[in-house]
């Protein structure tokens, strides 16, 4: 296959599927809803499921138990719904995808990294972590041209999705751990892009992108189609361990 | 990644040192002149790579993001200086040409945006001395994955110690160098990185970060800077 000519999918990520339009909206506000209203009921932040997360950033008492604000923990859970995101994709196409070579080297590498990111992030929020919300790839998982040009896209939106909140960031625990996954989201991006003959390094400075625009980016891929779940759900949510077989 | 660089180079370190203590140097004296010299010439530079107000500012910590922004220069003097000259010399070939040039760029883009956001604060580039790790393709790679990951690992290291607003300055840098190193371990390691995760693009879950000092001993130790 032509890796040059599938490269024009890359900017063109709106998928004609089913409309969801709004569900990454009310992924948003489930996030801030759920994040918002145990912030008032609880005084003590980051429990008992912390250790293992944090351990993996490397933070210490700082990050994982003092008092956390409000506004980092809405950064983090931002950040948590993206990795759900890139994980339950590299995860399903694991599955679905029949690819062979370094693209299949690629995914079963980037897969790991975006899963142990989502340990981490859930690690550190402990109790306050968003659930994990139900996609749908709508066949981005098992085309190998659309998997090239969808992961080409996911990782340079993260890049962006970081850069756009790490001067928000108040703590420097927090700080460190988001600095450390954004320059992975860089190698990521860089890769699949030499993999796909795009330019790896495009441009001297790579420029930040406010949640609202990675939300709306998110948005028309529509690949989130339902909500995170509040904590209260029961309900298993599924993309990384049910593929949907949409293309 | 020190390892790979010190090979085959003959030891001159303190070299960085004295270079770096210079430019701490620098800063300090032109500290006290900041109330005459003022805004103004953080102002140029603020606009070309998208802001500094704080720093134009004077807020207390623009002292040290003087510090840190002309340690990063000296790291960029080094990796722009290394890719002029391994293009100039034109012997590492194919791929690895078409990197360096578009990465010489890069890093010159750096270079111009942190003297112009230093303005008269900027420290003087040093002397070079990359003996044929310019010139043999092999070192070279090896040196650019050094220089490069050493990069990401020292903007890292900043990041917290920065204020906001010049924080969200080396944010747009320090994911290029990324790339840059994911990019050059690409071309080294294909096919098949010999195996080994530590090879690949993407070596780590997570980035590792390095202090100032853990910086300027394994630049130290490449015997690159000359003074």
């Amino acid at each position: 296959m032509s890796i040059h000519q599938e490269n024009t999918h890359v900017s063109h990520l709106t998928l004609d599927a089913v409309d969801s339009d709004g569900a990454i909206r009310e992924s948003l506000d489930a996030v801030q809803g759920d994040t918002r209203a145990r912030f008032l009921a609880k005084a003590g932040l980051f429990g008992g499921g912390a250790f293992g997360g944090a351990a993996l950033l490397g933070l210490t008492a700082e990050g994982a138990s003092a008092a956390t604000a409000k506004s980092d923990v809405a950064i983090l859970n931002f950040a948590l719904t993206l990795e759900y995101l890139e994980a339950a994709f590299y995860t399903e196409a694991e599955q679905m995808l029949d690819s062979s070579g370094e693209l299949a080297l690629f995914n079963k590498v980037v897969a790991a990294h975006e899963r142990a990111h989502v340990s981490a992030l859930k690690g550190v929020l402990g109790r306050k972590a968003v659930k994990k919300p139900k996609f749908n790839f709508h066949g981005t998982t098992e085309s190998e041209a659309k998997f090239r040009a969808t992961a080409q896209v996911l990782e340079d939106t993260g890049v962006k999705a970081y850069k756009g909140q790490a001067p928000l960031i108040k703590s420097n625990a927090i700080l460190e751990a988001a600095l450390a996954i954004h320059a992975v989201e860089a190698r990521h991006a860089s890769w699949i892009r030499d993999l796909n003959g795009a330019p790896p390094a495009p441009t001297a400075f790579d420029k930040p992108l406010s949640k609202s625009a990675v939300l709306a980016a998110v948005a028309k891929t529509k690949f989130i189609v339902s909500p995170a779940k509040k904590k209260t759900a029961r309900r298993r949510t599924t993309g990384a361990t049910s593929p949907n077989f949409t293309g | 990644m020190t390892d790979v660089i010190t090979v085959d180079l003959v030891d001159r370190e303190g070299g960085v040192r004295e270079a770096l203590d210079e430019g701490r140097g620098a800063t300090r004296a032109q500290l006290f002149r900041r109330a005459i010299v003022g805004g103004g010439t953080f102002f140029a530079g603020g606009m070309l790579i998208g802001g500094l107000p704080k720093l134009a500012l004077g807020a207390p910590s623009a002292s040290q993001d003087v510090e840190i922004l002309n340690f990063a220069l000296l790291l960029e003097y080094l990796e722009s200086e290394f890719y002029i000259e391994a293009v100039s010399k034109n012997t590492i070939g194919g791929e690895t040409l078409a990197f360096a040039k578009v990465v010489r760029d890069h890093e010159n883009a750096h270079v111009a945006a942190l003297k112009s956001a230093l303005g008269s604060k900027a420290r003087s580039k040093p002397q070079f001395d990359f003996k044929d790790t310019t010139s043999d393709p092999d070192k070279f790679r090896a040196t650019s994955i050094a220089l490069e990951d050493t990069g990401v690992a020292a903007y890292n290291g900043q990041g917290p110690r920065l204020t906001k607003a010049t924080l969200a300055v080396a944010a747009t840098i320090v994911s290029v160098e990324a790339r840059h190193a994911a990019w050059i371990r690409r071309i080294t390691g294909k096919p098949g990185y010999g195996g080994a995760a530590a090879n690949y693009p993407a070596p780590a879950v997570l980035d590792p970060s390095l202090t100032k000092a853990q910086v300027e001993d394994a630049v130290g130790k490449t015997g690159f800077i000359k003074g």
